[in-house]
């Protein structure tokens, strides 16, 4: 029944963030936005500038930004995250495996061959206090 | 196989795990820190204190995640909670994020206004462009950084930044802006996109 809801460019002006992030369905009125930009030239370059200036500005930053981390800075890390796996041992596992085998043979010749296996994990915690030791 | 070994062995294990998946990051991690500190001995800490931290709560990061996304979340707030200790950063006010439409060119611009600003971003040199990155406000350097450097989108910049989703949308808005008027302005101080007068 009702009409698109007319609204002025400055509304879809303001929202060309939104156009631009591929989010216009977060704005406000996104169907009248785009009921706007398929009757309004200027507004449909104004975005269509506003996009070019973007993928524009993108390019730029990427090529100027683009940045190599000093040499030596890998290993560096390297070594400065040895250093802290070696110290900061955070838990103990203790396995515990026996298996014991009996082998029985009766009076008539007939062996008995029985395994039993225990298994058991002991995982400790250690929680780091202050001084960095260990408790 | 004692005790010891086993426990030496887990934790080289995750050592091992940590380099191959974390450290190819290393180049990209480093671009951002530089970015945000302005300066390479700053870049140099934080990008150390970040790997040790990510290391330290690696145990934390749910393998499948995005761990890209996630070093980057240590890596900013690592900044935002120590490195701009001292400099004191001029916080952007709510009502000022609220007006952040307003504030917004509300005009058509002229064709002669948009080749002007073509002809400006391309012709300025890289030194240029860093230095405008590094004028503007630091919550929008880093909301844009990581939207057009990075190529994160605005909700992944929310969890990274630790901000609402809409915050960032007005962040990567007029923090464009300002960009694009510092370049502007840099190009016609050397010559570029003047505006010719009819």
């Amino acid at each position: 029944m009702s009409h698109l809801e007319q609204i002025p460019c400055v509304e879809v002006l303001s929202s060309v963030v939104f156009i631009i992030e591929g989010a216009i369905e977060e704005t406000v009125n996104p169907s009248a936005i785009q009921g706007h930009l398929l009757s309004c030239p200027n507004c449909q370059a104004e975005i269509a500038h506003e996009q070019q200036m973007h993928s524009l500005l993108q390019d730029v930053l990427r090529r100027t930004c683009d940045e190599k981390a000093p040499d030596g800075m890998y290993s560096y890390i390297h070594q400065q995250l040895l250093e802290q796996s070696n110290q900061g041992i955070s838990e103990v596992v203790t396995h515990f495996s026996m298996t014991e085998v009996s082998i029985e043979i009766d009076e008539f010749g007939n062996i008995e061959h029985r395994e039993i296996q225990i298994e058991q994990t002991h995982i400790q915690h250690f929680i780091e206090d202050q001084s960095g030791e260990t408790k | 196989m004692t005790s010891k070994d086993l426990v030496l062995e887990s934790a080289a294990d995750r050592t091992v795990r940590f380099e191959r998946d974390a450290l190819v990051f290393m180049d990209q991690l480093y671009g951002a820190a530089l970015r945000y500190t302005k300066n390479p001995e700053d870049a140099r800490d934080l990008l150390q204190d970040t790997y040790l931290k990510a290391f330290a709560s690696f145990h934390q990061f749910e393998e499948g995640t995005n761990l890209r996304a996630w070093l980057y979340r240590v890596l900013t707030t690592t900044f935002i909670n120590s490195y701009r200790k001292g400099q004191r950063q001029p916080q952007i006010s709510n009502t000022e994020l609220d007006d952040w439409q307003l504030a917004s060119s509300q005009s058509h611009t002229s064709d002669q206004g948009k080749s002007a600003e073509i002809q400006a971003l391309e012709n300025l040199p890289d030194s240029d462009i860093k230095r405008a990155l590094a004028e503007i406000p630091e919550e929008f350097r880093i909301a844009v950084y990581l939207a057009d450097v990075e190529g994160f989108s605005y909700k992944e910049i929310a969890e990274i930044v630790g901000s609402p989703a809409g915050t960032i949308m007005s962040r990567l808005h007029r923090g464009r802006k300002l960009l694009r008027e510092k370049l502007k302005d840099y190009a016609s101080e050397l010559g570029y996109g003047k505006q010719v007068t009819p």
